[in-house]
């Protein structure tokens, strides 16, 4: 008897494994069949390169979003963030500022973004889903106030390094940061004390807070540095575009939200993996860079990246209900 | 009386199983036109998985059930109740804003016309006459929210015989009522049965199964052990049946040495209950015995610092303390194992291992990381001491059962390092077998030098278990009386003063 249950453990942690597992190994088959359609141009270091850094703030922003995602909430804002913090870059560039002074000012605009977020979310008692559509309408339109609705360019040492510089002359910067980021939050939600209450929050957040868990501060933290995580992406996109406008960013909020499901988390917050959340942002990319080389018609690409998630999500959903009937 | 062509629902060889668990094997029971048929079993029997059956909110693993001598398979609550079975449950389902009549008729509205216009005159009438049928007196236009637990029943009851009604099943009507309350739940059981509607009458009340059912099925451990005429049998031969073992087994008391206060409530006020104070020792197992709506889990919430505190002070240990949150009275060494254990002690998609350090997740590593190696050690030893039946430290606390998750919920405390817990109702909806371990390591802790405040409906518990029972009624205590001098009938009258 005991040694049935036991191999129904190890099964069940199989599958859970699994899921991240099989996402890399549809990545690894999707990357070897595109590099062999779209030969020789898409194995090329003209087209990786700029896809790699392309995905890099996605990457950036999702990692820290799926903390948010897992402990059960959402940040819709993320998008706005990206718009309102490259119209603040090129702005303040553009007034003569250093590119160091702001870099920091624009990653604390995005602390105060999360901050606000969260107070929303913690202090008040919104509902995320609400308190950050809301908030994704306003970062954009004090965008749009900003700069009159007008792009600004953005060039400045500085602020060209983070998004186009090179790392021991070979290794992008922005690639760097999504590394040192999925680092981080890796060690985070896997093996930290701050990720283990993370996971308890979104599991049963009652039963959290009563053994003693803080769990709004908890989630005020992750809604800070979500808001941070998205001023980084914005610096990246203004670096990578050289200009600073305020539709930067504009629907990136659903490719990120996408990207993390299809890596597994659910909404509603207790399960979700980092790990999972590259893989989705890597899938997503690869497909999305394939089909435009291809030159696939973009109203296309749209529809067959929103078919992706739904036939993902649908599998999930399937499975579980599979595993329920069983019950 | 009984002839087969009255056999009205039989329900043949029902298995159902959960993960870990056999919740039924092989139940059969059958029912007569106008008679009350008594379900009794200890919580965890499978009473309330038999009841889910046929009111088509579990689907059986196997077997048949029969209506009318037809074969019928119940895939759905609708389908079940357009063949007249209707249930009452523990929890009512009354929505509290709307009346009597609203609720009578929701989702089924009287209209006319030819716009379907919902005809509140009609329905207003057939809400009393139904009351009437009943013979109650309630005005169809109050607010349900304003009635007290038993006249809410009573709504539903009424609600239930609207439509044709063949089969009424009440589970555990009289949880929350008092004893005149029951008296006349008990007048209208019988109007029904005289209208020939057959009922089935679920409790663990030995007293009111000799009082108004007919016949009786005696459930253990998800089997059937009997059916017998209740005219026919005694209390004795049904504990046994029910329990198994002898009433002493069931509750085994060890005498510890009771030491000083430990915890000290005065004039305590707050939402649900009024200036309450009493003491805590070391060693002692205070019960604290109420029905339902005495404000005795607002009273758990209070201590624990879940729920505000209005008025008066706790001190714990000669030191006033401010319980404002659950982290402070953890903080203080308190811990709580609360009624709902899945909803508010258990993240029922972790492993027992994260359950059990959740409560004291600062402690897992020096740094800022887990010491895996720590974790599981510390884990290892609750497993083992508190006796958590799991196939490894990492199964989600899901699938094991009410006894083990109990065990679980009970362990996140002991890894705290609470000295005063609180159990609210420590053996709901687990077995006889891990009842008997819970009060054991009830008794351990306390020889080990804890606290324990015991929350418990269940008299024979409360009686057997706590060195001391306060009663609680409307807010108030009513009594308190050390465990030689309790008897169920005492309880029970002062927790309805």
């Amino acid at each position: 008897m005991a040694d049935i249950k036991a191999v129904e453990v190890s099964q069940k942690k199989n599958i859970r494994l699994n899921n991240t597992a099989v996402l890399f190994i549809i990545l690894v088959v999707m990357f070897s069949v595109f590099s062999y359609v779209g030969r020789p141009f898409f194995f090329s270091k003209l087209n990786l390169i700029p896809m790699l850094n392309n995905l890099s703030f996605i990457g950036i922003v999702a990692a820290v979003l799926t903390m948010v995602m897992v402990s059960g909430e959402i940040d819709f804002s993320i998008g706005g963030n990206i718009g309102l913090t490259a119209c603040l870059t090129a702005l303040l560039l553009s007034r003569g500022l250093p590119g160091w002074l702001v870099v920091i000012i624009a990653l604390a605009g995005g602390l105060a973004m999360g901050a606000f977020n969260g107070m929303l979310v913690t202090v008040v008692g919104v509902n995320s889903i609400l308190a950050t559509i809301g908030t994704m309408f306003i970062w954009r339109g004090i965008g749009y106030t900003l700069t009159n609705g007008e792009s600004i360019l953005a060039m400045n040492p500085v602020i060209d390094y983070i998004g186009r510089g090179f790392v021991f002359k070979v290794i992008p910067f922005p690639i760097v940061l999504l590394v040192v980021v999925f680092v981080i939050t890796y060690v985070i939600m896997n093996l930290s004390k701050w990720g283990r209450s993370i996971y308890a929050i979104g599991a049963n957040p009652l039963a959290s807070y009563l053994s003693g868990i803080n769990v709004k501060k908890i989630k005020f933290i992750n809604f800070l540095l979500c808001g941070m995580t998205a001023a980084l992406g914005g610096l990246i996109l203004t670096s990578l575009s050289a200009v600073g406008m305020p539709q930067h960013g504009q629907g990136l909020e659903l490719v990120i939200i996408s990207a993390i499901i299809l890596g597994g988390t659910m909404l509603g917050g207790g399960r979700g993996q980092i790990l999972g959340t590259l893989a989705g942002v890597l899938i997503l990319s690869v497909l999305y860079n394939f089909l435009t080389i291809m030159n696939i018609y973009y109203f296309y690409i749209q529809m067959v990246q929103g078919s992706v998630l739904i036939l993902v999500v649908s599998a999930y959903e399937i499975r579980l209900a599979m595993a329920k009937r069983r019950i | 009386m009984v002839k087969n062509d009255d056999l009205i629902l039989k329900m043949e060889n029902i298995t159902k199983t959960f993960p870990g668990v056999v919740a039924l094997d092989n139940v059969s029971i059958d029912l007569y036109k106008g008679e009350v048929l008594g379900i009794l079993g200890e919580n965890g029997a499978g009473k309330s998985t038999l009841i889910k059956i046929l009111a088509g909110n579990y689907i059986k693993d196997s077997g048949g059930i029969y209506v009318d001598g037809q074969k019928f398979e119940i895939k759905g609550p609708a389908e079940a109740m357009a063949s007249g079975i209707r249930v009452i449950y523990q929890e009512l389902n009354t929505l509290n804003n709307l009346t009597v009549t609203e609720n009578m008729f929701v989702g089924e509205q009287i209209v006319k016309g030819p716009f379907k216009i919902v005809d509140w005159k009609a329905m207003t009438k057939r809400a009393e006459e139904l009351l009437d049928t009943l013979n109650v007196k309630l005005d169809p236009n109050t607010i349900i929210g304003d009635l007290t637990v038993s006249e809410k029943q009573i709504v539903e009851i009424a609600k239930a015989i609207s439509k044709e009604a063949k089969i009424l099943v009440m589970d555990e009507p009289t949880a929350a009522l008092s004893e005149e309350e029951t008296q006349s739940l008990f007048r209208i059981i019988k109007t029904l049965k005289s209208k020939g509607v057959s009922i089935v009458y679920i409790s663990h009340r030995l007293k009111e199964i000799f009082a108004i059912t007919d016949r009786v099925t005696v459930l253990r451990d998800g089997k059937k052990v009997g059916t017998l005429k209740t005219k026919e049998t005694d209390t004795n031969e049904l504990v046994t049946m029910m329990v198994g073992r002898d009433i002493k087994d069931m509750y085994p008391k060890r005498e510890v040495p009771i030491g000083d206060t430990v915890m000290k409530v005065k004039n305590l006020t707050a939402e649900g209950f009024d200036n309450v104070s009493f003491n805590l020792r070391k060693g002692e197992i205070l019960g604290i015995f109420g029905l339902l709506g005495s404000g005795r889990t607002s009273l758990v919430k209070v201590l624990f610092g879940a729920n505000k505190i209005k008025n008066g002070e706790i001190t714990v240990n000669s030191k006033k303390v401010n319980v404002k949150s659950p982290a402070i009275a953890r903080d203080e060494k308190i811990g709580l194992v609360p009624l709902d254990r899945k909803v508010e002690g258990l993240a029922l998609i972790m492993g027992v291992k994260e359950n059990i350090t959740l409560a004291n997740i600062k402690d897992l590593g020096k740094s800022f990381l887990i010491a895996k190696a720590h974790e599981r050690k510390k884990v290892d030893k609750w497993v083992n001491e508190v006796g958590i039946k799991t196939p490894s430290v990492e199964q989600e606390v899901n699938s094991l059962s009410g006894g083990n998750q109990q065990k679980v919920v009970l362990a996140k405390w002991l890894e705290s390092g609470s000295q005063i817990i609180i159990l609210n109702e420590p053996t709901r909806g687990i077995d006889v077998g891990a009842k008997i371990e819970i009060y054991k390591l009830m008794q351990d802790l306390c020889e080990k030098g804890s606290s324990i405040i015991m929350v418990s409906s269940e008299l024979p518990e409360i009686i057997s278990i706590a060195d001391r029972i306060i009663v609680m009624s409307k807010g108030r205590f009513t009594g308190e009386y050390l465990r030689k001098e309790a008897s169920e009938e005492e309880l029970l009258h002062v927790a309805c003063l």
